[in-house]
């Protein structure tokens, strides 16, 4: 692994019910920069992230963050290695049962021993980063979906972890709550010198931020390098992604048999 | 025929499997130190939720139950003359048998389902995924303390069913039917042993509060994260808790009073 990656990936396969998912991919993600995951959905993206957390073990290959073997670690080390890491869900994954303020709380109640009023001044400052300290005392189920990313963000970098990872995070976002996202994701990398992974297949707001950026299809990375790179990139399958094209070497129609014995026409009629 | 023998195998395999991840994640749960000042509090909201909020129900039942065994106890015992034992029969078919079981199977019902619904969501809405992610164990965090609640709840559970059984079974056999008070207390403290019978029905419930609880957890747990994967789990930690209850109760009573 070079010194300026902070995630190596080496040759990783990975299977999950009989399916291959991942077949040979191999990646670095430099230190304090944003690198885009992309690819089309069910290319498995957000099971690259899993990988990379340790809820996931390949079948083969080599996981590698800030200088540890993932699969290798012993639990109790691996639990070690997460308090450095923070992860944004698609869902928001907020507990529903606590408020936000006790939302964002919780890692540092769970991790520190730091007395309350200054868990209470960290939260606030968290939450002020995020723009909503206003909204301290309201529970997950009174937020809006932007706004329930939003304290999840907070609460991911509540112990000011190394690394975060954001999973599809402007999915079904409004245009204002994604530009709040796309400004807060690369605030928060410029300001705490954070490692950021970005998996998503919001091709225009991913590619607006992250300093790199690769294409994910078919169980190998088909294209990668700075946004710049990918938008000049030779092949048809990352241009179509990049372009949105409905056709091309990703077909419009699934596999099927002829249409003319499908529909019972003998003598192609059709 | 092959087929049918081949798909019994294939059954029976699938059931090995399912034994041993339930043991693992109960060795899971249970290992590890306890940390009793993080603990304690998680423990005691859990309590709540499946003990303090069953309370309702089992209460209720119990009432019924035990005027019920009254009113049956009468019209049966009177044909004989011994309408005086009452107390006897109520209290020994409570606290032995009624008390435990039906305790067990409302708890399934009520705080089971709850349990197993509740762990699944949170696996649905990837809560104990984040927890993972932030370093935390879900099993220790999360299904620990629901496990232990469930055991400590249920034997106080059953303990208080029997007792408003055999109120209410007072209140019809005495109050309403006319037998003399001093008898039904009187047969019931001289046929009521502490350690045959208290102890032995206490024990049960300790059994069944834990296989309940059990599965009640590991169903959410293991679950399908969809809306049609939590209410299999539900419907399957009702069914399952009901079923080993019932057959656990078989054994237990062979064992506790069978006097082979």
């Amino acid at each position: 692994m070079g010194l300026s990656s902070y995630i190596s990936l080496k040759d990783v396969v990975f299977s999950r019910s009989g399916r291959r998912i991942f077949n040979g991919v191999s990646m670095e993600i430099p230190r304090g920069k944003i690198t885009a995951i992309m690819g089309p959905s069910g290319t498995g993206k957000t099971t690259l992230l899993r990988l990379i957390g340790g809820q996931l073990r390949p079948d083969s290959g080599s996981i590698m963050v800030d200088g540890h073997s993932v699969p290798d670690l012993r639990r109790k080390e691996l639990y070690s290695l997460r308090e450095k890491m923070g992860m944004l869900f698609q869902s928001g994954a907020l507990f529903t049962d606590l408020s936000v303020f006790e939302n964002v709380a919780f890692p540092m109640r769970v991790h520190t021993d730091l007395p309350e009023d200054m868990i209470h001044d960290i939260v606030l400052m968290k939450l002020e980063a995020v723009g909503l300290r206003g909204a301290r005392n309201l529970m997950p189920s009174e937020l809006s979906g932007g706004m329930t990313r939003r304290v999840a963000l907070a609460r991911s970098i509540a112990l000011d972890p190394e690394l975060i990872m954001y999973d599809e995070p402007f999915a079904g976002q409004d245009p204002i709550a994604m530009g709040v996202l796309v400004k807060l994701i690369r605030d928060l990398n410029g300001s705490m010198g954070l490692t950021s992974v970005l998996v998503s297949h919001d091709v225009k707001e991913s590619l607006s931020i992250c300093h790199y950026a690769c294409i994910i299809a078919d169980g190998k990375i088909i294209g990668a390098g700075t946004p710049a790179e990918l938008e000049s990139h030779p092949s048809e399958q990352v241009q179509q992604f990049l372009q949105g094209h409905p056709d091309g070497p990703v077909p419009f129609h699934y596999p099927a048999l002829a249409a003319t014995e499908d529909f019972g026409l003998a003598g192609g009629v059709l | 025929m092959i087929d049918k023998i081949a798909s019994l195998g294939h059954s029976g395999i699938s059931m090995v499997i399912s034994f041993g991840r339930a043991g693992r994640f109960l060795a899971g749960v249970l290992s590890g130190v306890p940390r009793p000042v993080a603990g304690f509090p998680l423990l005691m909201r859990q309590l709540y939720s499946v003990g303090v909020l069953s309370l309702a129900i089992v209460v209720v039942s119990g009432l019924f139950i035990g005027m019920v065994l009254g009113l049956q106890g009468y019209t049966i015992l009177s044909d004989f003359g011994s309408e005086a034992a009452i107390g006897q029969m109520i209290a020994l078919t409570l606290v032995r048998e009624l008390g435990p079981v039906v305790t067990a199977l409302l708890f399934a019902g009520r705080a089971g389902s709850a349990l197993t619904a509740e762990i699944g969501l949170m696996k649905a809405t990837e809560q104990l995924s984040s927890m993972e992610m932030m370093g935390v164990d879900p099993l220790r965090r999360v299904i620990a303390p629901r496990l232990w609640a469930g055991f400590i709840a249920m034997p106080v559970l059953a303990v208080i069913f029997s007792m408003v059984g055999i109120w209410g079974g007072m209140l019809v056999g005495v109050e309403w039917l006319g037998v003399f008070e001093g008898s039904y207390w009187g047969n019931m403290q001289a046929s009521v042993d502490f350690r045959d019978d208290v102890i032995n029905g206490v024990i049960k419930s300790v059994v069944f509060g834990f296989v309940c609880s059990w599965i009640a957890v590991y169903q959410g747990y293991d679950c399908v994260p969809t809306s049609a994967g939590i209410s299999s789990a539900t419907t399957k930690t009702v069914v399952y808790s009901s079923l080993a209850v019932l057959g656990l109760d078989f054994v237990l009573t062979a064992v506790m009073f069978g006097n082979f």
